[in-house]
């Protein structure tokens, strides 16, 4: 071939050497307490740096949603030592936080310019390790979390997500909403109440930190807060026995079905089960997906969602074409309990491990991979590691075990109905 | 002392700001008139390549409107081993897609790295060979109907869509990009097939790949264009008479729930000086409008804070600035009329204060909007195609970094003095 290398290796005169990065995924104990895992690139511009704690959101005694969410939010809120807080530090190196609140878990996560990550890891550390909550962070907390509050009214999938849970599990934190049901039950909260959540929730010893991207090991030398000790043991919920169907008033109508899954432990079925959802219910690719109307408003959204124990099938269904809907989800869940041939198993399979590299490419989507699988069970499960656990076992994947695993979990689901409410009468 | 500290502060910045340019690499070959670049990345799980052809929409008649989308999607729909393509790669571990620009078709390929070369020849067999037949090519068009129909919801790409038009250098151009279902209703497999044999060639397309290239056999890449006619293709030449008129607003009316408020403005393209200044500028831009619609996401995103925005297209063949509020933040007369005013004086009024957060915010962006293998191919690729080289990162920053006061003053002059408005409103229910 006649080629001509017009520009190689285009590195910068001005910028130092590069530092030696680690190739593969790696883990272990952070100075003073708690865990991390590190997932380095280094031809990303961009580093994503995770806190995750197992930490009930409703409380640790499961009576206060959305505890967790608001003390996440004033720890990020409030001002460090260094006189700016965490938020504010973020936004000046030009990067993103998120703040994400499950049932059992909390994750925040920031994405900046790499070359800010050490400063990022410190305020981090110090924001969360050493919590400093005060009125004015409670605050915006609240503020944060009333915005979320109303947003969610508007959110179908969310409202069934919560309604769906809550007929489920009949106890333990999966019962319970990561938000309260009023914006009154936000403004009671104390500072000295969330000041004691924040202290137990976000302890180092509770947590796993995650970095991704353009990152390295030197790193974790900024942390410098916490103190030893050791994790909760993951914060499981009670299975309600029966699970009764149930219906709740929205601003729009929806279906929601639930199923109860295998724990996370059980790799194979769980890994399964993440199968099952993406063959099915993949926005442009899955089975049913494809079966609707693509001009119509009608839209079916499932997933896995991989706890600790159990695990959730969870599936919403929008727009005008409900009940349509509802019966090719339970139609395509049932033809499964029969194996796939081969052939097209195989390609479901291919199209499956894709999905599962094209959906953790960025640092954001690796840091927050890597957090959700360490905490709910094990890091070396977590999919954003090609070379790891999970992909060997959806690599090993046949349909007759795929079918024993419908067969197993997705039997009667739990069905949440969402009806809009009626009119007011005008009042005389 | 207070120049000494801004002067320490901005090396700080640059600092910053270029340091993490320190591992990107590309290397850039070109053979006759085929570009390849390369940016391997070992700790990538894919193998993405972005495959350029001159096919654009100028290379379209004011008669064919939709013919670069419709032939795009017939290779997609082109059976390959008794399946479509897209599916065929698929069911290989990968995907493929395909993008209409004013310039060119970019089809996006991706493939897990173990079965890489399979899903690239697959895709080379699909490009190098479409099927015209009245049954392929009506699947591509119900497919691009589908697509448009959904784009309509949408009430951004509604008024983008009429904004490019005005600002279009050539008529064919400022065409929708994927047509409109009339025009593609007009379009039949011999359309499509002359279309193909005229434009599909291999003189002056590129192929930006990243990820894991080292799992591609070497020629791989290249082989995606050696089923393509050599040479090259000229655009075709449209132009109309301008309207004669002083209004510089468009409304459009959709079905959706709020009005929406667009205003765009010309921008430079990248490799010019004014890119890193422009890029700045949009940072200030987001932050004013998010401070006049008083975003109350104070940590969280929300509804509100993703309802306002500043979009600098500089991947566009015509760079833009674009400033939209969605009115379902309530009235948002209010931050769209003040944004405009704030971008009216800023050309005019001696800027005070520092610029260093907002040039913070500008790399940050930046470096976020190219964290896919997707996005990391298409800029090499736009930087290489306008002249610069392919280490898309450093340069930006280095530019931002290089930003001053002064600069951005300038910039808003040359290029924030009359936008062109679009609205998209909600239709009459009666």
């Amino acid at each position: 071939m006649r080629s001509q290398i017009v520009a190689a290796a285009l590195i910068l005169a001005l910028v130092p050497p590069a530092l030696p990065f680690e190739a593969r995924a790696a883990s272990g104990a952070l100075a003073h307490g708690g865990s991390y895992v590190i997932e380095p690139d280094a031809t990303n511009a961009t580093s994503a740096v995770g806190l995750w704690f197992r930490a009930p959101s409703a409380g640790y005694a499961n009576d206060t949603p959305g505890i967790g969410r608001v003390a996440a939010t004033a720890a990020a809120a409030a001002t460090l030592e260094s006189g700016v807080s965490l938020v504010s530090l973020v936004r000046s190196v030009g990067g993103t936080i998120s703040i994400d609140v499950y049932p059992d878990i909390i994750g925040v996560t920031v994405v900046v310019p790499a070359s800010a990550t050490r400063r990022v890891v410190a305020a981090m550390s110090a924001a969360y390790f050493t919590p400093s909550i005060t009125e004015d962070a409670l605050k915006t907390a609240q503020r944060d979390a009333a915005v979320l509050l109303a947003q969610r009214l508007y959110s179908s999938d969310d409202l069934l997500h919560d309604a769906l849970f809550a007929q489920l599990f009949a106890g333990g934190p999966a019962h319970q909403s990561t938000l309260p049901t009023a914006v009154p039950e936000l403004v009671t909260m104390s500072t000295d109440a969330v000041a004691k959540y924040a202290r137990q929730a976000f302890r180092s010893a509770n947590a796993t930190m995650t970095l991704a991207g353009h990152v390295d090991t030197t790193m974790l030398d900024a942390v410098t807060a916490g103190a030893p000790g050791t994790a909760d043991s993951p914060f499981d919920s009670t299975l309600a026995s029966p699970a009764h169907d149930a219906s709740i008033e929205g601003k729009a109508a929806g279906i929601g079905l639930a199923w109860a899954g295998p724990p996370i432990a059980d790799e194979r079925a769980a890994t399964a089960l993440d199968f099952v959802s993406d063959y099915l219910f993949r926005d442009g690719s899955g089975v049913v997906s494809k079966g609707l109307d693509p001009t119509g408003d009608t839209y079916v959204s499932g997933q896995f969602i991989t706890l600790h124990d159990p695990g959730v099938m969870l599936v919403t269904i929008g727009g005008s074409a409900l009940d349509d809907a509802r019966t090719r989800v339970l139609a395509a869940v049932r033809a499964l309990e029969t194996p796939l041939d081969a052939a097209s198993f195989a390609a479901a399979r291919e199209a499956f491990l894709y999905h599962l590299a094209s959906d953790t490419q960025t640092p954001l989507e690796q840091s927050e991979n890597l957090g959700w699988y360490s905490v709910e069970g094990s890091a070396g499960y977590a999919p954003s590691d090609a070379q790891g656990q999970y992909w060997k076992i959806a690599q090993s994947l046949d349909p007759q075990y795929v079918a024993t695993v419908v067969k197993r979990y997705l039997d009667r689901p739990v069905v949440v109905r969402l009806t809009t409410a009626p009119a007011k009468e005008p009042s005389s | 002392m207070k120049l000494r500290i801004a002067a320490v502060l901005s090396l700080a910045l640059c600092t910053m700001l270029c340091a993490n340019a320190r591992a990107q690499s590309a290397v850039v070959e070109r053979d006759g008139g085929l570009t390849i670049i390369r940016q391997q990345d070992p700790a990538a799980t894919l193998v993405h390549a972005s495959f350029i052809i001159r096919a654009g929409l100028d290379r379209e008649t004011l008669t064919q409107n939709g013919i670069a989308a419709l032939t795009a999607q017939t290779v997609l729909k082109t059976p390959v081993d008794g399946v479509p393509l897209q599916d065929a790669i698929a069911a290989k571990g990968g995907s493929i897609a395909a993008f209409v620009d004013s310039n060119d078709v970019r089809f996006a390929i991706e493939a897990l790295p173990q079965e890489a070369d399979a899903v690239f020849a697959l895709a080379q067999r699909g490009i190098s060979a479409p099927s015209f037949t009245p049954k392929t090519v009506d699947a591509a068009r119900v497919a691009l109907t589908t697509q448009i129909a959904q784009n309509q919801q949408e009430a951004l790409q509604v008024g983008l869509d009429m904004l490019y038009g005005t600002r279009a250098s050539t008529a064919n151009t400022g065409l929708p990009s994927l047509g409109i279902p009339a025009s593609l209703a007009q379009l039949g497999p011999n359309d499509v097939q002359t279309f193909y044999r005229a434009y599909y060639r291999q003189g002056g397309s590129t192929i930006s790949a990243v990820g894991r290239i080292d799992a591609l056999a070497p020629q791989a890449l290249a082989n995606l264009a050696s089923g393509l006619a050599p040479g090259s293709s000229t655009a075709v030449s449209v132009t109309l008479p301008k309207l004669e008129g002083t209004s510089r607003q468009l409304v459009a009316h959709r079905d959706i729930a709020a009005p929406w408020l667009i205003a765009q403005y010309p921008a430079p393209a990248v490799g010019n000086k004014d890119f890193g200044a422009m890029l700045v500028l949009a940072a200030f831009m987001q932050r004013t409008l998010a401070d006049m619609a008083e975003v109350p996401g104070v940590v969280s995103p929300t509804f509100a804070s993703r309802a306002i925005g500043a979009l600098y297209q500089y991947d566009r063949s015509q760079p833009n600035l674009t400033l939209y509020v969605n009115g379902g933040i309530g009235n948002p007369n209010r931050a769209f009329g003040a944004a405009l005013s704030i971008a009216s004086i800023l050309a005019t009024t001696k800027l005070e204060g520092s610029i260093d957060e907002f040039k913070a915010q500008a790399a940050g962006d930046f470096s976020n909007g190219v964290s896919t293998l997707e996005s990391r191919a298409w800029l090499a690729a736009v930087f290489v195609e306008n002249g610069q080289s392919p280490d898309y990162v450093s340069q930006t920053l280095a530019a931002i970094a290089a930003t001053n006061g002064s600069d951005l003053q300038r910039v808003a002059r040359a290029y924030l003095g009359s936008p062109t408005i679009a609205l998209v409103l909600p239709r009459d229910k009666q």
